[in-house]
């Protein structure tokens, strides 16, 4: 759960979408992060749970459950006072639980926040196979072609799409008029399926 | 992310007048002159307003992928009085503000490529 990161980009700038090509004075790219940060993001259902005993954690759910506890007990308090006369606590009777179940479910969310976060680098299924369809679509732009800024998926920051680019031109890349270079291509994905594999345990394969 | 910050801003306007009334006029009346009229009525006002409140800042800050203690901070802010303008001003400089500015390179949803 992080503020979007996403470039300020002038209006009509453009912006490059691989690495390594010019970049129009004034437009503010992200700075590229370490690669394994982007690897630590994402692991296997399992273990991608353990966070909860986590102490900072236990802490949040401790005080999420007494904050809870103590939402009810206050509304417990008002049911006896409107129980001897006075009304208006009545409205507090009926409150005083609700305050208690958002609480509840709030914690309940940040968990599930958490562990989206840990799965698959917080995206749902639906999100992650959209951006692989728009990454198939961008994959057969020409190399150095030049995407004016504010036609980014929505969502997606820059940096996210260079990197998603990036992936899908390699697996695209087209090495059929050269036999050499063909065989050290799929010598390198199976290479690279292999470490996948074992990094992932069980593995499902994921789409970046 | 507009309208959502909008009906957060209502609510934080609404809630925020409301509880400095009953801390600040309310309770000195019902002290002093013992009289109860504010602190029972805009009191019970302002808790089901804050309901309200609660849900809509909750929506927005889950809009702005904000971390969980702010989002406490957030929530709790619109029952202690003049924190919540504080909290407003403090959403809208660090959160709210940056993210309509990214929302300008990322609100345009057109197929890419080609």
């Amino acid at each position: 759960m992080e503020t979007p990161d996403t470039a300020p980009a002038a209006e009509g700038d453009a912006v490059p979408l691989v690495s390594g090509q010019v970049v129009p004075p004034g437009s503010a790219l992200p700075a590229p992060e370490p690669p394994e940060a982007d690897g630590a993001a994402r692991e296997p259902a399992g273990r991608a749970w353990r966070f909860v005993y986590r102490p900072r954690w236990v802490a949040w759910h401790l005080f999420a459950f007494t904050a809870a506890l103590g939402m009810l007990w206050l509304g417990y308090w008002q049911y006896h006072r409107a129980l001897s006369g006075n009304g208006l606590s009545w409205a507090y009777t009926f409150e005083w639980p609700l305050f208690a179940g958002f609480a509840l479910v709030f914690w309940a969310r940040t968990l599930r926040d958490e562990y989206r976060q840990r799965r698959h680098g917080g995206l749902t299924e639906t999100e992650l196979a959209r951006r692989a369809a728009a990454a198939i679509s961008l994959a057969t732009l020409p190399k150095g072609a030049m995407l004016p800024a504010g036609e980014l998926p929505a969502g997606m920051t820059l940096r996210e799409l260079q990197l998603t680019v990036r992936a899908a031109q390699e697996a695209a890349y087209d090495d059929a008029d050269d036999p050499e270079l063909a065989r050290y291509n799929a010598h390198l994905a199976k290479l690279n399926t292999r470490e996948r594999r074992k990094a992932l345990g069980a593995g499902k394969e994921r789409i970046l | 992310m507009r309208g959502a910050v909008l009906r957060y801003r209502v609510m934080a306007y609404i809630t925020g007048v409301l509880i400095i009334v009953v801390i600040f006029v309310g309770i000195p009346l019902q002290v002093a002159a013992n009289n109860k009229f504010i602190v029972n009525y805009v009191g019970t006002v302002h808790g089901w307003l804050y309901i309200v409140y609660v849900i809509f800042a909750y929506l927005l800050a889950r809009k702005l992928r904000m971390r969980t203690w702010p989002t406490v901070l957030l929530l709790l802010a619109g029952t202690i009085p003049v924190l919540t303008f504080v909290v407003e001003r403090w959403m809208t400089r660090t959160y709210i503000a940056p993210a309509l500015a990214g929302d300008a390179t990322t609100a345009a949803q057109h197929p890419v490529g080609r």
